[in-house]
């Protein structure tokens, strides 16, 4: 092979792993749609023929899509809502009205959004007429007067639909429902919440106007299909501009799927979660770590995302202390054996630690009690430990009752990963009595 | 501009389609909003409440009533029924003219925009609060122009309450002056409102004419389905049966005896594609519509959730029967959770992936979790019984 020929290639090859990272990113981090949901074939069939019937018979609905977060419930409802957009009659005819629960946090905003979308006649321009009252009786006279027959139906989407119910009264949703319920213009009310007791939410004579149908979105995958789908979310598309490249990298996919540290990775993380969305942010290391200089996804790469993914919080922090404050640590983990779990003032931690430091005679660590003091809030400002009654009462600062938020575990495995760490206090650390 | 802008929805391009089948003709007439001609297994209350209100309208005085039940037995239709027939023999100068104004509780912002819409229908004028209500005033304390009736139908009730209770208190004052020939309906959920929220002087100009409206029973419920129908044959008689009972014993509600049955033929619909069956709604299509509308899903969500969530819920009941408390701190489950672990052969957890398990379980619900501040120490409660959660893991 020619120099110039192994430059060319190695130029392509750069730009093909920009490609690369470019359809990779977008499928992870924008939520791409996928051609069909995986494993919600009734769900999916039961929304679709509900959304049609209102769209093209003019019949009033209401639905609530129940799922665990990350389980895919936007994703069914856009996937069914693309495939109902592609008939020529639901085109011109559906309205649709977008609400969250986080953006319209009371029924007064969440009505002039809905007035804005529906673009009623009080809005001029980007902006809604009238007072809260107005509004609403300007709505409600709106939807009214249409009947099932001549008027647009509208498909009011609701997402976060549990905060709608801690509005006051749940106006909005009485409203919503009560039109879905009577012979107005035709509506459908679609709910999407993670939590399982909404219905426990709604009042009594809101909950009679809810059609309680509802659809639940758990992923009952196994792990064969889960493989398969992290197979089929790393591939590259069949018209990957660069075929060889988009070949090598998918035999080199298929192969990775079948190595065993890697299923082992996999594993773990579907038995902690089975959502998509942790997946994504876990192939999203990986995928960082691919550049120029290795083209393709190993199984280290994997490793080191799930090493990122997986790593504990609070072990990360005690790395970070200094011996004293690890010490501190340790008096109070002491004083959790023996008092078994009682709160303590720094006074207890400090005793515990001047018994320390006095047996074992060793003036390094024999430090001042202000500078102690300063340790403990350190602690206190990581919150490594919290105050038992708030920080507002007015009992003096040493004598404040405060408990350790660390686990048994947690402490110990620090103490054996600390960089130098003294042999006579890791000795203490495991006896509290010596 | 705005300020005279009509409110509509605008038209369809095309027409909606008409009911093409047996199933969909059904359908379209089990639809809650399809209110019926003459409603079935309420004649007796319809009689009572025409006659009140035919009577005042005939001597020209006024009155109160107060109508309670449960959502879903036919209180506000009936009303309206009630009213329909008289506007008819009102036209047949059977009985004198009269005005029907309608106010919703749940539709309005605030208590005093009642007195804005009361006068607004009463004479398309547009005030403040306290304007329309000085003008209502005003009107219903001189004679009634044409000594015409008005009967006002207030529902939702409890809606109107305010600290002073100066709204309900005019809406049934109005009534007891000599010429307002005004007659107030109110409609609400529960029978002793009156005592329970009206101070005195408004309980008892309220009065005593009360009528509650009792859950439907199992055969009105199948009535009622059976004269929505009106001879299209769509269901078999069984499957109609099993419907009304199991509702009856629920809530008795109409509004859910009529969405289970649509959703019982889409049910049927859905099947009949696949295979030629005979077409009619049958017991299992009911059984099904039951299943997905009064089963929790609570099960299958357990069911469904990753192995880890399954341990941390056996880890939690495992603790509960330890400490003999239905409360366990973070802490205290996390170590059943990690010694779990070990038995099952798994790699354990760290904390923090402990706490992500645990609060995914919180966000959906199936435990019941404190503020996540509290880190390691924060209380978890289970929402379901111990009995669901122990057979939602057996079963897989």
């Amino acid at each position: 092979m020619s120099k110039r020929k192994s430059r060319e290639t190695h130029m392509t090859s750069g730009e093909c792993v920009s490609q690369v990272q470019r359809i990779l990113r977008e499928r992870f981090c924008h939520q791409g749609l996928p051609e069909k949901p995986v494993g919600l074939d009734s769900q999916y069939k039961h929304l679709l023929e509900l959304l049609k019937r209102t769209a093209v018979h003019g019949e009033s609905n209401s639905i609530l899509i129940v799922g665990p977060r990350g389980t895919g419930k936007t994703m069914l409802l856009s996937c069914v809502l693309r495939e109902l957009m592609d008939i020529n009659e639901v085109q011109k005819n559906l309205l649709q009205v977008y609400l969250n629960g986080l953006l319209q946090t009371d029924d007064r905003i969440a009505l002039r959004e809905i007035t804005r979308q529906l673009n009623l006649e009080n809005v001029v321009g980007d902006k809604v007429f009238g007072s809260f009252a107005e509004n609403l009786g300007f709505l409600l006279e709106a939807l009214r007067k249409g009947d099932r027959g001549s008027s647009q139906p509208v498909l009011f989407v609701l997402d976060e639909f549990d905060l709608f119910a801690h509005h006051k009264n749940q106006t909005l949703l009485y409203n919503l429902l009560d039109v879905s319920q009577s012979a107005q213009a035709p509506v459908a009310v679609v709910g999407l919440t993670c939590r399982l007791d909404v219905l426990e939410l709604l009042e009594k004579r809101v909950k009679s106007r809810f059609s309680h149908r509802q659809i639940l979105v758990a992923s009952s995958l196994t792990f064969g299909q889960y493989l398969d789908n992290v197979r089929s979310q790393l591939s590259l598309p069949q018209d990957f501009p660069d075929a060889r490249f988009g070949q090598e990298w998918n035999d080199s996919v298929a192969k990775l799927c079948e190595d065993k540290s890697v299923e082992e990775i996999l594993q773990k993380q579907f038995n902690s979660s089975k959502d998509f969305r942790s997946l994504h942010l876990l192939l999203l290391l990986a995928l960082s770590r691919v550049n120029v200089s290795s083209p393709t996804l190993r199984a280290v790469d994997l490793l080191e995302a799930s090493r990122l993914c997986t790593v504990d919080a609070k072990a990360n922090m005690l790395h970070g202390l200094s011996i004293l404050e690890l010490c501190l640590i340790i008096s109070m983990k002491h004083l959790n054996d023996i008092y078994d779990g009682e709160p303590f003032n720094f006074q207890m931690v400090h005793n515990e630690y001047k018994k320390f430091i006095q047996r074992k005679s060793n003036s390094v660590h024999n430090y001042e009690k202000p500078v102690i003091l300063k340790a403990f809030e350190h602690l206190l400002q990581l919150e490594l430990i919290k105050l038992v009654d708030g920080s507002s009462s007015k009992t003096q600062r040493e004598y404040q009752l405060v408990r350790l938020l660390l686990d048994h575990g947690q402490i110990m495995e620090a103490l054996q990963r600390y960089p130098q760490c003294p042999t006579d206090v890791k000795q203490w650390a495991v006896s509290s009595l010596a | 501009t705005p300020r005279y802008a009509t409110p509509s929805i605008p038209s369809r391009t095309q027409p909606a389609r008409t009911p093409g089948n047996v199933l969909e003709e059904a359908r379209a007439r089990l639809h809650v909003s399809s209110v019926p001609e003459s409603l079935p297994c309420r004649e007796q209350e319809f009689q009572d409440i025409y006659s009140f209100v035919e009577s005042k309208i005939i001597d020209g005085t006024g009155g109160c009533m107060y109508i309670s039940g449960v959502p879903g037995t036919g209180k506000t239709a009936t009303v309206h029924e009630v009213i329909r027939s008289l506007q008819q023999a009102a036209e047949q100068d059977e009985i004198p003219q009269f005005r029907f104004i309608e106010i919703n509780g749940m539709k309005m912002t605030d208590p005093h925009q009642a007195y804005v819409q009361i006068l607004q229908k009463l004479s398309d004028q547009k005030a403040t609060p306290d304007h329309a209500a000085a003008l209502l005033e005003k009107r219903f304390s001189n004679p009634a122009p044409k000594k015409e009736t008005t009967v006002l139908l207030v529902d939702e009730l409890d809606l109107l309450w305010t600290r002073k209770q100066n709204v309900m208190y005019n809406l049934f004052d109005w009534p007891t002056r000599r010429h307002a020939r005004l007659v107030v309906l109110t409609i609400a959920n529960t029978m002793d409102l009156p005592e329970r929220i009206m101070i005195n002087r408004v309980a008892s100009r309220l009065g005593l004419t009360r009528m509650s409206f009792q859950p439907y029973s199992f055969k009105q419920l199948q009535q009622i389905i059976t004269s929505r129908l009106n001879r299209v044959k769509a269901f078999e008689e069984d499957a109609l049966q099993l419907v009304s009972r199991k509702v009856a014993a629920l809530s008795g509600d109409a509004r859910r005896c009529l969405d289970i049955c649509r959703r019982a033929t889409e049910i049927c619909e859905h099947d009949a594609s696949d295979k030629n069956t005979t077409g009619l709604v049958n017991m299992s299509h009911v059984m099904a519509a039951l299943d997905e509308m009064f089963s929790s899903s609570y099960i299958t969500a357990i069911s469904c959730a990753s192995v880890q969530e399954q341990l941390f819920l056996r880890a939690v009941i495992t603790e509960f029967r330890r400490l003999g408390l239905e409360e366990a701190t973070f802490q205290q489950v996390f170590l059943q959770h990690q010694a779990l672990c070990r038995v099952e052969g798994l790699q354990p957890l760290s904390v923090s992936e402990g706490l992500a398990v645990c609060q995914r379980l919180g966000s959906s619900r199936l435990l019941l979790l404190e503020p996540s501040r509290l880190d390691v120490l924060l209380r978890v409660r289970l929402n379901v019984s111990q009995d669901d959660v122990l057979y939602a893991l057996k079963t897989d």
